[in-house]
């Protein structure tokens, strides 16, 4: 009876959406990442002015009825501005993490599928770019493509890439030593068959979450290349390009450094409570 | 013990020798003529003069040649000179590296000083209001990127209030910096002490512990405390690097005088022998820190100890 309760049903689905939306972190992290979703797909519609003409408002206006938060150097609409950087941002989030989960998991699953050299090698290797760290590898890939939001982006999600591959390898371990798996070997499945209708549906739950943690960190280490200006270049107007910019008018305009940054901080706010949500619905033990 | 030790120091080791071999090919990647990258801010530079430099970068040779070069000359302690100012590049970074490592060591200070005692109480108190208080300070601690926390303290402690130098490198200077990436962490140890103190309270030991009827302060500091706080250790290995990897941001915004400000100017100037420099050096210093932590862990985990 054990192995009927534990293929997931409707009602299994059900039961972590209804833990999902009654956890704090849940609510609260759903709701600003669907909040910031609206935005980026709104951005036009929801945007009271072109984010990048020049002079729709007197420079630096505080933040006032007018202006709801200002303006910039150049008489930019901060509002404006920072509903069109929610797309860069959800962007960047996505396609960073996007290429560390899927080389990551290619890489995780082969490993414990294969074992032997190739699982060796794979996770050796992994190893030493682990300890190489992930600013490292993102400064260097930054160092030899040059500076560009494009280039950041790439950096970001390379170099999340031993991480999720680590991730998905202790994951994938325990799922190859489960009776489910030997069984299905010795009924003759091939390796796709294995890898693919097994292995893959078996990890994702917690791959899900790792992405989803993942999303903040790529943000933010992307944030952090432009704010560096090793990353999106004017007139962008990602967030963290922003915040660099504001530094010079920190004095005359302190919204100029505040209003992006929370932006920035909101988001990752978001994903991390999302993530934390997720594991403790998604994970039995954590349960409490 | 040994064992364990020797499989560190091997894996160290391999990191290193890779990294020698990913910095001599990390040439190769740029798009383009390097040299010709490299020398395009410079105005003046003869064809010649650019033929010189890719004779002496040896860069006219096969790329395992080269690479032995690069090993030869590193064994030498030569890390090749600089495009700009041709200083010793070895010069440059043993000028930098140790403002870097104060502001890392400052900040892994600030970062346990206040995260494990947060932790601790939060773990004590569990399920009370101060526990989510402490763990929703925390998140948010989380959540907020270092390079704004450096803005806004800036902002306040030094240009609202005049209380704090804006940049600089004198001991005073090293407040904001260190404050701006010891906080950021700080709520990463917070969460991580929480949960290992909360997985330590509930095991036999420290119940068999209660049980004799020791006093509660005894139990929590000879037993929990001491069982808690070992992933608390491993982890600052980890923090460690984040940390070398934050100062990069961090010394850019308080202009303290590190390897992450010059790793930050030589990409924009594309000074590609003090990146080379930068990459071997960071990997060292981050693969030598990993091996102290994990000898420290041996040290203090009797289990492993013996192992």
């Amino acid at each position: 009876m054990r192995i009927l309760s534990d293929v997931p049903t409707r009602s299994a689905a059900h039961g972590f959406w209804l833990r999902l939306l009654r956890s704090p972190n849940g609510i609260v992290g759903l709701s600003i990442v669907l909040g910031l979703v609206v935005c980026a797909i709104f951005a036009e519609t929801l945007a009271p002015h072109n984010p990048s003409k020049m002079g729709t408002g007197g420079r630096f206006l505080p933040p006032g009825r007018d202006f709801l938060l200002g303006t910039d150097e150049f008489g930019r609409d901060m509002l404006s501005r920072i509903l069109h950087g929610s797309r860069i941002t959800l962007l960047v989030g996505a396609v960073a993490v996007g290429i560390s989960l899927t080389t990551g998991m290619l890489i995780g699953m082969v490993a414990a599928f294969q074992r032997g050299w190739v699982e060796a090698v794979l996770m050796r290797g992994t190893d030493v770019l682990f300890s190489f760290t992930e600013t490292l590898i993102a400064l260097s890939f930054v160092a030899v493509l040059g500076p560009s939001l494009q280039n950041a982006v790439i950096a970001v999600g390379v170099a999340g890439i031993p991480f999720y591959a680590r991730t998905c390898y202790s994951a994938a371990l325990v799922e190859t030593s489960k009776p489910y798996f030997e069984a299905s070997i010795a009924a003759g499945a091939g390796p796709s068959r294995l890898v693919f209708i097994h292995l893959l549906p078996n990890v994702l739950p917690t791959m899900i979450v790792v992405a989803t943690l993942g999303v903040s960190t790529a943000i933010l280490a992307a944030a952090g290349l432009s704010f560096l200006g090793l990353g999106a270049q004017p007139p962008t107007s990602e967030w963290g390009y922003m915040l660099a910019g504001s530094r010079d008018y920190i004095n005359r305009a302190p919204w100029l450094m505040t209003i992006p940054g929370l932006a920035i901080a909101i988001t990752i706010l978001g994903f991390n409570l999302l993530g934390d949500g997720l594991r403790t619905s998604l994970d039995p033990v954590e349960r409490r | 013990m040994l064992r364990f030790i020797g499989t560190r120091i091997a894996m160290g080791a391999l990191t290193i020798w890779v990294t020698t071999v990913l910095v001599t090919l990390l040439i190769h990647a740029v798009p383009g003529d390097p040299v010709q990258i490299m020398y395009a801010q410079s105005q003046g530079t003869t064809p010649e003069q650019i033929e010189q430099v890719r004779r002496s970068l040896g860069l006219d040779r096969s790329i395992p040649v080269q690479y032995l070069m690069y090993v030869e000359r590193l064994l030498q302690g030569d890390l090749g000179n600089t495009i700009r100012g041709g200083q010793p590049v070895l010069e440059v970074i043993l000028q930098r590296l140790p403002n870097t490592l104060v502001l890392a060591v400052a900040a892994m200070f600030i970062a346990i000083v206040i995260g494990v005692p947060i932790g601790f109480l939060a773990a004590y108190r569990e399920g009370t209001i101060v526990d989510i208080g402490l763990m929703v300070l925390a998140i948010a601690g989380i959540s907020m990127p270092h390079f704004w926390l450096g803005l806004m303290l800036l902002f306040f402690f030094a240009l609202e209030l005049g209380w704090l130098p804006v940049s600089g490198n004198d001991p005073m200077n090293l407040i904001l910096p260190a404050l701006t990436l010891g906080l950021s962490n700080a709520a990463i140890f917070a969460r991580l002490t929480r949960s290992s103190m909360i997985d330590v309270m509930s095991q036999d030991f420290v119940q068999t512990a209660f049980a004799k009827g020791l006093p509660k302060a005894m139990v929590l500091r000879r037993h929990v405390l001491r069982a808690g706080l070992l992933p608390v250790v491993t982890m600052m290995g980890l923090q460690f690097a984040f940390m070398m990897g934050g100062a990069i941001v961090v010394e850019n915004i308080f202009s303290w005088n590190g390897v992450g400000r010059m790793a930050v100017e030589a990409i924009f100037q594309r000074d590609y022998p003090i990146i080379q420099g930068f990459i071997l050096t960071f990997s060292v210093v981050v693969v030598v820190v990993a091996i102290a932590v994990d000898a420290l862990y041996a040290v203090l985990d009797p289990r492993i100890r013996r192992a």
